[in-house]
């Protein structure tokens, strides 16, 4: 569970999110909605504590700012765009990285058989545990996705953070990563928020949406009682018909 | 191949290039006569009689402490190249980078240039000045890095750290150009040399090598992590700025500590991990010991090299590493990757 009240942060002195309160209740999918530039990634990186903020965050009931980096992460896991490598680690390897926070400091910290079940669980319930072995340098976009999404699950947080979980994915690899969310959501009594430019495929997913202006809420409400006439306001056309031209040759 | 099977190699093969290298010069010594001086000299035995007392002298304290210093060297360098390049998430990245060559560099040129360095106190004086230079620069890389920039990003880095570096290496033709006597020491400076062969040289180098090696085994969880970006990391618990300083002032430690007696030794920092990563995969608890074995080695038989192709002279080490890294390097590119 999630809670974000009068959150504000930016970069240096340009404020982007701007006192934005909203809540992600135990198995919610939030999906975060808006055009370019209002400010969906860097919510994702103040919560993540990538970016200094002000405000109240509560993961779990306990306030970020009483965590250290370890605790935080051990709440709050992000999925990033941009995540990639160029060294040669092997995809159990890099999954493994993600246990990082449960680890304690010891000069030759061992690999604990809950770090071991919990990275098993990660990369069977994504689909990469043949692929364990193999370089993260040879996989493809799509498995290399799968294998970052391994390694937000192996973290253990309450929360998964996602950037565009869907990018560059075809069609087939979205739907599965989704629903692997899904699954992990409901299993685990966790939740999700997730930033997406593909406004179906977000509402398809998502139960809950948050639509964000110029950094500043516009609407916090369940998919089903959206008003989808601020969604025209939001990007400033008519989404629907243009859905529909677009989505209508399936039909 | 296990790891612990291409560990064990490794190792094997660092003894061998030790032996190698102190048993090969002006007269060959056998790895058994090696041995023997060793334990005469550690146990209080008397030689064999086909060994020359003279040679017990040469073995054990004009090749041995150049071949550890070599030794030692290389495995300094290597380590903090590969270190480096995580911290940087870039593989061609260097310790040299951030302005530790050119500020031991400028240091060691300030000690020749005042003709300070032909005095009594002048073989400490001249490491110990251009340590202090090469750490003086660091601090002032990432103090300048820090006001710029608070989370400390890559770009940042190594644009200051470049700025900075052309400044003392302008510093530094300057005055080579005011004494055009000294200008041909501090060159020959530059290029590196073992030639010293002072046991004191590998007692300064040989604790800070082993603990800064250590160090970076403690963080290699954090190495492994940054290696993947540095968002990723913050988002994944490590406390970024904090780990980053530290670790960049190791590097800056141990690169300082070892060009301060040695010169500037380069492509050991590029060439190294870069084997390593192929045999060994990315991780740093494997790649930090397996750099330092290999680059150790490495350095080793390039001094060996150095010192035996054109007696008498003796080449310069960076020209070695150079000459023999610069086409290894492109070769890799042009090879691309390949497994394990």
């Amino acid at each position: 569970m999630l809670t974000v009240e009068h959150l504000s942060c930016g970069y240096g002195k340009t404020q982007v999110i701007h006192d934005l309160s909203f809540q992600v209740k135990v198995g919610e999918r939030l999906c975060i909605l808006g055009p370019n530039g209002c400010g969906k990634t860097t919510l994702l990186r103040a919560l993540a504590g990538v970016l200094p903020w002000q405000g109240r965050v509560e993961a779990d009931g306990v306030s970020l700012q009483e965590l250290s980096p370890k605790q935080r992460a051990k709440k709050i896991a992000l999925m990033s765009q941009f995540s990639q490598t160029a060294f040669d680690y092997t995809v159990y390897e890099a999954v493994m990285l993600g246990r990082y926070a449960h680890r304690n400091g010891s000069l030759f910290p061992a690999e604990t058989a809950a770090d071991r079940d919990a990275v098993e669980d990660a990369l069977r319930r994504t689909g990469v545990w043949e692929l364990r072995e193999q370089s993260v340098t040879r996989l493809s976009g799509g498995q290399l996705q799968r294998v970052f999404l391994a390694r937000a699950f192996a973290q253990e947080p309450q929360i998964i953070l996602l950037d565009e979980p869907a990018n560059h994915l075809d069609p087939r690899y979205q739907a599965e990563l989704l629903e692997n969310l899904r699954e992990w959501t409901a299993d685990k009594k966790k939740c999700v928020a997730g930033v997406f430019h593909d406004i179906s495929l977000a509402l398809a997913f998502a139960d809950t949406a948050l639509l964000l202006e110029g950094g500043r809420a516009l609407a916090c409400s369940l998919v089903e009682t959206l008003d989808m006439k601020l969604l025209d306001r939001l990007y400033g056309m008519d989404v629907r018909s243009y859905m529909k031209q677009i989505y209508g040759r399936w039909e | 191949m296990r790891t612990g099977v291409k560990m064990g190699l490794l190792l094997l093969a660092s003894l061998l290039a030790l032996l190698l290298g102190i048993g090969v010069g002006s007269v060959y010594v056998p790895p058994g006569d090696i041995l023997a001086i060793a334990a005469g000299r550690m146990f209080d035995v008397p030689l064999p009689e086909h060994i020359p007392a003279s040679y017990s002298v040469m073995v054990l304290d004009m090749r041995l402490p150049r071949v550890l210093l070599a030794f030692l060297t290389g495995a300094a360098l290597s380590v903090c190249g590969g270190v480096m390049q995580s911290l940087l998430q870039n593989p061609l990245a260097s310790p040299f980078g951030l302005g530790v060559s050119s500020g031991a560099g400028l240091g060691a040129a300030f000690v020749i240039v005042l003709g300070l360095a032909s005095a009594g106190l002048g073989a400490f004086l001249l490491p110990a000045v251009s340590l202090m230079f090469a750490l003086g620069t660091v601090f002032l890389v990432l103090l300048v890095v820090a006001k710029l920039d608070r989370s400390m990003s890559n770009v940042t880095v190594i644009l200051v750290g470049m700025v900075i570096s052309l400044f003392c290496n302008a510093v530094m033709s300057l005055l080579a150009t005011i004494s055009p006597v000294c200008a041909q020491r501090i060159q020959l400076w530059q290029l590196g040399s073992f030639s010293m062969r002072e046991w004191s040289a590998v007692w300064a180098l040989l604790p800070v090598t082993v603990l800064v090696c250590l160090y970076f085994v403690r963080y290699a969880a954090e190495l492994d992590v940054m290696t993947f970006g540095e968002e990723q990391a913050l988002a994944m618990g490590v406390d970024l700025r904090r780990v980053k300083g530290r670790l960049m002032t190791a590097v800056a430690v141990l690169t300082g500590t070892a060009v301060a007696f040695v010169g500037i030794i380069g492509f050991v920092d590029l060439i190294v991990p870069h084997i390593v990563r192929r045999f060994f995969g990315a991780a740093h608890r494997r790649t930090v010991p397996a750099c330092a074995l290999l680059g150790g080695t490495f350095l080793v038989l390039c001094d060996l090299a150095a010192r035996t192709l054109t007696p008498p002279h003796e080449i310069p080490i960076g020209s070695i590493t150079a000459l023999l890294g610069a086409p290894f390097f492109l070769y890799l590119f042009f090879a691309g990757r390949k497994g394990r």
